[in-house]
């Protein structure tokens, strides 16, 4: 910069510079860049672009809401709640001592399907107040332990699950691994039992890539507290999918995980009967626990916020247009009004 | 800026001392602000022998200015980065991420942190390698050094202590131009004090000191290889008397060798040179020098006359020989330059490498620091919402985070206050993202774009006819640019272009001259019409100071003319009445005239040009070559004799000359402002006056400078008898020039009318449009000249800025009253007088002021004050009334005021209305004022340097100021608003997004991103669109921009850049984090493909990062005025760039393994990926829909009247630009049609000669003779009884 301006003074002087070569102009180049003429769109948001705006997201979404809430519809999902059906009524008034005792804890509930059920139907667990996303717990796993078997010792992160006193580390490590719930449900009908199927309710990533073929459970719940579900040493970790989707770890604290699948058609009216274990301890922190079971359409499982919002955005755009609309005629601004200028507009233009 | 005259008597106090080495320590302290303690003892240098210099090691030639080597560069340049707070903020962020506590890698802070850091120090090290080149181009030029008996040309660096060199004045013109008054610089005082105290006898001295009073004086170009190298001990010049012309910037200082060393001048008589110096030590004071030369065993005392300071170059000497004292980083120029802040060491600075930018901020970013603060607070709240709920949250039931256990303190149920408290930190570095780390760096970038690419290559910027483009000397203040309210205007060479040129006249009652002035364009162009170029005919004259044409009076055509007895008077009275010398050949064509004003010299030339050639004064006479007097073609020289000569001063404004015709015809010829002249005039031939003084007022309209002629023919007794009076007079001992003054009065009555004379002040091309063009952008322009009232009213008129139907207040100290008192001479009396007067004059004004902003419809108001008012004005009591008063005005003008009331006035506005300020002028003078305001301009091309080095900004001309403040700052402004607000929008929304999940994982402060998400996203996917918009983003063209300038005041309403306008934005990032979070993850519940698998947090993050990557960087898109292929690209690549990243990513990292993939297999992905962003936009789009069609914007009104218009800028236009020469006064004869508007205001305003003696007894300084003297003396000597023939 400073050779710049100090040679031009040079130039200066006005009277010298006609003979001047023209290598030595100063004349900058012209570039579309430099002179800030690139070619450019330039919208202008003017009343009809903002209607014809509204109006195809209307017509884009109004559909598509629809179609989401046909898809959602189609789901027929039961949900029952049993984390109090299934305290015994004597207990009720200290839940965790009970669940904490060695009582037993067999429990049956009946759910009656309200519609016909296609299979596969696909039975869930949804636990509430489960802080799956804290902090603590979240980071208290070890991803290498999991993957090989070599990282067995890799337990830095899964403190204070991490290793069983003096038998050495604890696979799959962790709080997550440790508080793996451990409620089990079976179902039947007209006494006649249900198979669950317990494979492939993991995602295939997990199976495949995270949790690796020869890593074995060790030293698994050992501790002084049992948290959850214990694991069978014998079966590789990248088979136990029931801990795969309790480590796929939930992001709210009211969440669902994928138990297992019926592959039989539910027949609407029918009553199952589900036996179930009430291992799990939500009752100190008042989780509430139910049984879920639904069936899926092309948008997945029953859930209606997305037709809704579709439909709402929609509503309310085709709304907004109709309302500008009518706005734009009975208080029409022509467009590039000058009377609009500032300095046309108030007095005393200085 | 304080003390200024303190400085100045200290320095020269100092410098008129005898200047012998063996002062004593005391007076060395010079009062010369921070000048360096000196170092004990002297140094001796021995001459052209560098064995003997060897052991003292003087330091080398060479020159550093670069910051950094290799070694210091980084500590160094680190340092400089951990200046700033937000640097510092994320440092600290960084170190508590590495930390426990931290609920993210250390990677997501350090990252941006170094990746921001590495983009400075690039650029650091960049401009550090420019500043390197620059050294190394300055230490390998090339000088002549004495080395065995010849002259080798060596490279600077190489140049030792003791070394003769020759430092040649190539390419110099060598010739002189008077520029004209201006207001001298203290500096200039300072200069003329020194060189008339040291030349007192000498006359080449005396006519320099005169100049140089008179205006700035230039001598032609200079080449580069004329600066010298180092501090130089002057020897010998090819001049005869030993002295050498040095260009410090514009003004000329001259240097006088020791007679004793003359003679050293070639090689073999320079070898010869054996002589001893002692100095002074190295030191940083530019006017003072101590030492002494032991020269053929004789001590020569030094002073600074024989110093050579480096860096000023040399002018119309051929060369000189010197011998090298200073060296490198020891000269003074460089030591001085650590006084930047002061105006009068300023001219130290012409050093091509010592251009420290001045650092100024802009009030934009100082309003951006404010937001920052804000960003802190909130961060502050959240965290500490955060905080108090984990310690409220934490508890032993949630048995599954085995709490129950010897738990670290941060999880400790038992202590939820230290839970709470250390959650706090970590919060602060999970919200850390609200502080946009990148967002300084990225203004930086744009704005270095801005400055370097957009503003210094500015084809509509660039003045062809000096060759001088644009430069932008800081890139800090380029929004500041588009915020200007105020505009501080030099007039000498800013708006004027310094040159008189005559250019109408009225004789007996009629009109002569065709043009048309920049005043009457304007006007036309205001009032519509086009303005029709019409070429002048070929034939027409047009010289310095000449710029006329009418074909009924020039070539002798006059003749013809019914009143050409007139006109032959007319003609005579301007070969006649003036002090004029010319000089050089006596042709018309060479001729020169040395006049005391341009004024005079154009008066001159226009009768040369009329045929009246006035070619030769001898003491008794004038010679004027008069052609076609008696018939047409017949040219003759006729000798006037001058009888005496009547001065021209401020009070009289009248000047007269007696002379006598050959054939003993007695004349006086008088010449003066309208006022003076009609009072004086013969009754009779009222038409005339009538029509004369319509002209008078047609042509004061139109911004011309006139003044009346007349004479009186006198009889031979009438003059006798006054002429004894005189010579009385003259000889009077007391009062002389009140008694000259009283017999002038006797002779200059009954005056004969012959006409008027229209005299252009040469505004710079286009300065009256472009004044316009700034009023109507809402800026005001005010003057401060240092010009008398009449020349600053004048050009006032000339450019627009009053006009008659402007109220005017003026302020004056040129009142009978205060002329009164001044007479007394009691100082304090005077002081507390005029005080008193400025105070009534204020208050009166303020009140009518007020009375008429009552009114509806009152006329605009304008204010004139002068600078002796002013100063008094600016007294701390009255300058809440001078302020109130001139921020009522349309424009103000202070008139003949001192570079520090400049400063003063310009920080009076700045700090007293805290309205952004521009200064914009072109010499010494304007300095301080350059520096004081928030923007300075230097006007570069022609003048100095002086005011282009102070100056955050360098254009060629006035006009150009339409471009850089309605195009380039205007533009600046919105797009810097625009990358500050976005940038806040996008990070908030980030931030508070990370902000929800917060509540929902019982405040334990687990990240709802992954790092990496976290840490690029500021550096990656949002980084480069935001660049984009600051660097493309234009709302309506240039030419728009030019077209519609109330546009400008959008800006200095500042309305982009409101709290309002954040507070919309930060609304709307609530808005769109809520959609974000709760969108995403209600939408997430259940089952989300036809396997019925579930998502797990990863999962739902990724989709949410998606969603704000995507609807981020579309709402960038939705704020663009104009969307350029790098819009697409940028936008399109940052969204690209996500998903290469994630696809990537996730292949690699445990967290989000597989997650892309597993997302994108569900329908799932791709309805969010809809719903999310078009919800979250909606709420923008709703608001801009309706800010839009309900509450528009001017520019958007602008916008929508062109919006089928193409670009208008059209390459074919720019090339018309460039190729386009001087627009030589192509005048339409047209426009003289235009009906004309009269007015009260005649537009006198002849430069009284008399004025510098104003300086002069600032001063106490003798002032030597002056020109006119000459004039005097010739009167004086005359013998009228006897007239002699020549």
């Amino acid at each position: 910069m400073s050779s710049h301006t100090a040679s031009s003074s040079n130039g200066g002087n006005g009277s010298g510079d006609s003979g001047v070569p023209k290598r030595n102009s100063k004349r900058p180049k012209y570039s579309k860049f430099t002179q800030q003429e690139l070619p450019a769109c330039k919208p202008i948001l003017t009343p009809r672009w903002v209607v014809s705006t509204f109006m195809l997201i209307a017509i884009v979404f109004i559909p598509i809401g629809i179609a989401c809430l046909i898809g959602s519809r189609d789901v027929v999902e039961v949900v029952e709640r049993y984390e109090t059906k299934c305290i015994p009524a004597l207990n009720r008034t200290n839940k965790v001592q009970f669940i904490q005792s060695d009582a037993n804890k067999t429990c049956t509930i009946s759910m009656t399907i309200p519609k016909r059920m296609k299979q596969p139907i696909y039975v869930y667990y949804q636990l509430d107040n489960f802080y799956q996303n804290h902090r603590r717990y979240v980071k208290s796993r070890s991803d290498e332990q999991l993957k090989s078997a070599s990282k067995e010792n890799d337990t830095s992160a899964c403190e204070p699950e991490d290793i069983a006193n003096g038998r050495g580390a604890i696979v799959p490590c962790g709080l997550i691994a440790w508080s793996l719930f451990n409620d089990t449900y079976s179902f039947s009908r007209q006494n006649q039992s249900l198979t669950v199927n317990k494979k492939g309710i993991a995602w295939k990533s997990d199976k495949q890539k995270r949790f690796g073929k020869n890593v074995f459970p060790k030293n698994f719940q050992g501790g002084g507290l049992v948290g959850g579900a214990t694991l069978n040493e014998s079966i590789p970790l990248n088979e136990q999918e029931d801990l795969m989707v309790w480590m796929r770890t939930a992001a709210l604290p009211t969440f669902r995980k994928l138990y297992g699948k019926i592959e039989v058609d539910l027949e609407e009216k029918e009553v199952i009967n589900v036996t179930l274990m009430n291992y799990y301890n939500t009752y100190s922190f008042n989780g509430k626990k139910k049984l879920v079971l639904s069936t899926t359409s092309w948008i997945g499982g029953r859930n209606d916020f997305l037709g809704i919002a579709y439909l709402t955005v929609g509503m309310i755009s085709f709304t907004l247009s109709v309302g500008f609309t009518i706005v734009y005629f009975v208080k029409p601004r022509r467009l590039g009004d000058p009377t609009f200028l500032s300095w046309n507009r108030g007095p005393g233009s200085h | 800026m304080s003390g200024g005259w303190e400085r100045l008597k200290g320095s020269r106090s100092r410098t008129t001392r005898d200047s012998s080495f063996h002062t004593p320590a005391p007076s060395r302290t010079v009062t010369l602000g921070r000048v360096q303690p000196q170092a004990p003892g002297h140094r001796t240098i021995y001459c052209n022998d560098r064995e003997a210099n060897l052991p003292v090691r003087f330091k080398g030639n060479s020159i550093s200015t670069t910051k950094y080597n290799f070694l210091t560069f980084l500590p160094k340049g680190l340092f400089e980065q951990f200046r700033r707070v937000a640097n510092c903020y994320f440092l600290l962020i960084s170190i508590l991420s590495m930390t426990p506590i931290s609920p993210v890698n250390p990677v997501t802070n350090v990252v941006p942190l170094s990746l921001v850091l590495l983009v400075s120090l690039i650029k650091e090290a960049f401009e550090d390698w420019k500043r390197f080149q620059n050294d190394m181009v300055i230490n390998n030029t090339l000088i002549d050094v004495l080395q065995n008996e010849k002259w080798v040309a060596l490279p600077w660096k190489k140049l030792q202590v003791g070394d003769i060199i020759r430092s040649f004045c190539r390419g110099a013109f060598c010739h002189l131009l008077v520029i004209g008054p201006d207001f001298l610089t203290e500096f200039l005082m300072l200069l003329c004090h020194l060189i008339v105290s040291t030349f007192s006898n000498s006359n080449f001295a005396a006519i320099c000191y005169h100049l140089s009073f008179i205006g700035k004086i230039e001598f032609g170009n200079v080449k580069k290889d004329g600066f010298f190298p180092a501090d130089l001990l002057f020897l010998a010049s090819t001049n005869a008397d030993g002295t050498a012309n040095l260009d410090g910037e514009t003004n000329l200082k001259i240097r006088k060798a020791l007679e004793r060393t003359w003679d050293y001048l070639t090689p073999d008589k320079a070898t010869e040179f054996k002589g001893e110096m002692q100095c002074e030590q190295p030191n940083n004071s530019l006017y003072t020098f101590t030492g002494n030369l032991i020269f053929q065993k004789q001590t020569l005392p030094l002073s600074p006359n024989q110093i050579l300071l480096r860096g000023c170059s040399l002018r119309n000497t051929e060369y000189i020989v010197g011998a090298v004292i200073f060296t490198g980083h020891e000269t003074k120029t460089t030591l001085a330059k650590g006084n930047e802040s002061m105006g009068i060491l300023n001219m130290g600075k012409v050093m091509m490498n010592s251009m420290n930018v001045p650092s100024k901020r802009s009030t934009l970013e100082r309003k951006l620091d404010k937001l920052i603060l804000a960003l802190f607070a909130t961060l502050f709240i959240m965290c500490l919402i955060g905080a108090i709920g984990s310690g409220i949250f934490i508890n032993r039931k949630y048995y599954y985070l085995s709490l129950d256990k010897a738990v670290a303190t941060e999880f400790n149920p038992g202590n939820r206050f230290a839970v709470a408290a250390l959650t706090l930190f970590t919060l602060i570095t999970l919200y850390s993202t609200i502080i946009p780390i990148s967002l300084y760096v990225s203004i930086e970038m744009i704005k270095f774009i801005q400055s370097t690419q957009f503003i210094n290559k500015d084809l509509h910027m660039y003045h062809a006819e000096t060759n001088t483009p644009a430069l932008a000397r800081t890139s800090n203040l380029n929004e500041e640019l588009g915020q200007v309210e105020y505009i501080f205007s030099d007039k000498t060479g800013t708006l004027t272009r310094n040159l008189m040129e005559f250019f109408k006249c009225s004789i007996g009652g009629e009109v002569y001259g065709s043009g048309v002035t920049e005043t009457e364009l304007g006007g036309a162009q205001r009032n519509g019409i086009k303005v029709q170029e019409v070429r002048k005919s070929s034939t027409a004259i047009h010289e310095k100071g000449f710029n006329f044409d009418d074909h009924r009076i020039m070539r002798g055509a006059w003749r013809n003319e019914p009143n050409f007895d007139a006109c032959k008077e007319f003609f005579r009275c301007l070969a006649i009445c003036h002090t004029v010398l010319p000089e050089g050949d006596e042709s018309p064509e060479k001729i020169t005239y040395q006049a005391a004003s341009p004024d005079e010299a154009a008066l001159v030339t226009a009768a040369k040009n009329f045929g009246f050639f006035f070619y030769r004064r001898t003491p008794t006479m004038i010679h004027v070559r008069e052609s076609h007097v008696e018939k047409m073609g017949k040219i003759q020289d006729v000798a006037y004799e001058i009888l005496n000569v009547l001065e021209f001063n401020s009070t009289r404004k009248r000047q007269s000359v007696v002379c006598r015709y050959p054939n003993g015809r007695l004349v006086l010829y008088c010449k003066g402002a309208d006022t003076v002249i009609y009072e004086r005039l013969a009754g009779g031939n009222d038409d005339l006056k009538k029509v004369t003084r319509a002209h008078l007022e047609q042509f004061g309209s139109a911004g011309l400078r006139t003044l009346c002629l007349a004479y009186r023919d006198l009889s031979p007794d009438t003059y006798e008898s006054w002429n004894e009076k005189f010579i009385q007079a003259k000889s009077s001992l007391r009062d002389r020039e009140k008694k000259l003054d009283e017999v002038a009065e006797l002779v200059e009555r009954d005056l004969i009318l012959i006409g008027s004379t229209a005299i252009e002040d040469k505004l710079q091309e286009g300065v009256p449009a472009c004044i316009e063009t700034l009023f109507r952008a809402g800026i005001k322009v005010w003057v401060l000249t240092g010009d008398k009232m009449e020349t600053a009213i004048n050009i006032a008129y000339a450019c627009n800025l009053i006009n008659n139907d402007m109220k005017q207040f003026i302020i004056s100290s040129e009142t009978e009253a205060i002329r009164e008192v001044e007479d007394r001479g009691d100082q304090v009396e005077i002081a507390r007088f005029i005080k008193e007067e400025v105070k009534k004059e204020l208050k009166k004004c303020l009140e009518e002021a007020q009375h008429y902003l009552r009114t509806v419809s009152g006329p605009k108001l304008s204010l004139v004050i002068d600078g002796k008012c002013l100063m008094y004005a600016l007294d701390p009591t009255l300058r809440v009334m001078l302020l109130n008063l001139s921020l009522n005005c349309h424009s103000v003008v202070c008139c003949r005021v001192s570079p520090l009331q400049k400063a003063q006035v310009t920080s009076l506005v700045k700090k007293g209305a805290r309205k952004i300020t521009l200064s914009i002028g072109d010499g010494a003078n304007d300095v301080s004022m350059i520096q004081a305001a928030h923007i300075g301009v230097g006007i570069s091309g022609l003048e100095g340097m002086q005011a282009v080095m102070a100056s955050d900004f360098a254009i060629a001309q006035f006009r150009f100021l339409t471009d850089l403040l309605l195009v380039h700052g205007r533009w600046s402004y919105l797009r810097i608003c625009k990358v500050i607000t976005y940038f806040f929008y996008k990070n908030l929304t980030f931030t508070l997004t990370q902000f929800w999940f917060t509540f929902q994982t019982g405040f334990s402060g687990q990240r709802f991103y992954d790092d990496w998400f976290q840490s690029l996203y500021n550096v990656i996917f949002t980084a480069l669109p935001v660049i984009i918009v600051g660097l493309f983003d234009k709302d309506v063209s240039a030419s728009l921009s030019k077209k519609y300038p109330e546009l400008y005041k959008e800006g200095i309403r500042n309305v982009f850049f409101k709290w309002r306008v954040v507070i919309t934005w930060a609304w709307s990032s609530v808005y769109q984090s809520l959609v974000f979070y709760h969108f995403v993850t209600i939408s997430s519940a259940g089952g989300k493909n036809s396997s019925g698998k579930i998502f797990g947090l990863w999962d739902i993050s990724t989709m949410a990062f998606t969603c704000v990557v995507i609807t981020v960087n579309l709402r960038l898109l939705m704020m663009c005025n104009s969307i350029t292929r790098w819009h697409y690209i940028s936008v399109g690549g940052s969204i690209l760039a996500w998903f290469l990243f994630i696809f990537v990513y996730s292949l690699l990292r445990e967290n989000v393994f597989f997650v892309i993939f597993v997302l994108m297999s569900t329908i799932y992905f791709y309805l969010s990926a809809l719903l999310v962003p078009v919800v979250a936009l909606l709420g923008d789009f709703i608001y801009q829909g309706i800010q839009r069609c309900f509450f528009p914007y001017d520019y958007q009104i602008i916008q929508e009247i062109h919006r089928h218009e193409p670009d208008d800028n059209t390459r074919a236009g720019l090339l018309e630009v460039g190729s386009q020469l001087t627009p030589q006064e192509e005048r339409s004869y047209a426009l003289s049609q235009l009906p004309r508007e009269l007015s009260k205001h005649t537009g006198f305003a002849f430069d009284s000669p008399g004025y510098e003696s104003f300086f002069a007894a600032q001063l106490g300084v003798y002032a030597p003779q002056k020109a006119w003297d000459v004039a005097r003396r010739a009167s004086m000597k005359s013998k009228p009884k006897t007239p002699k023939r020549n």
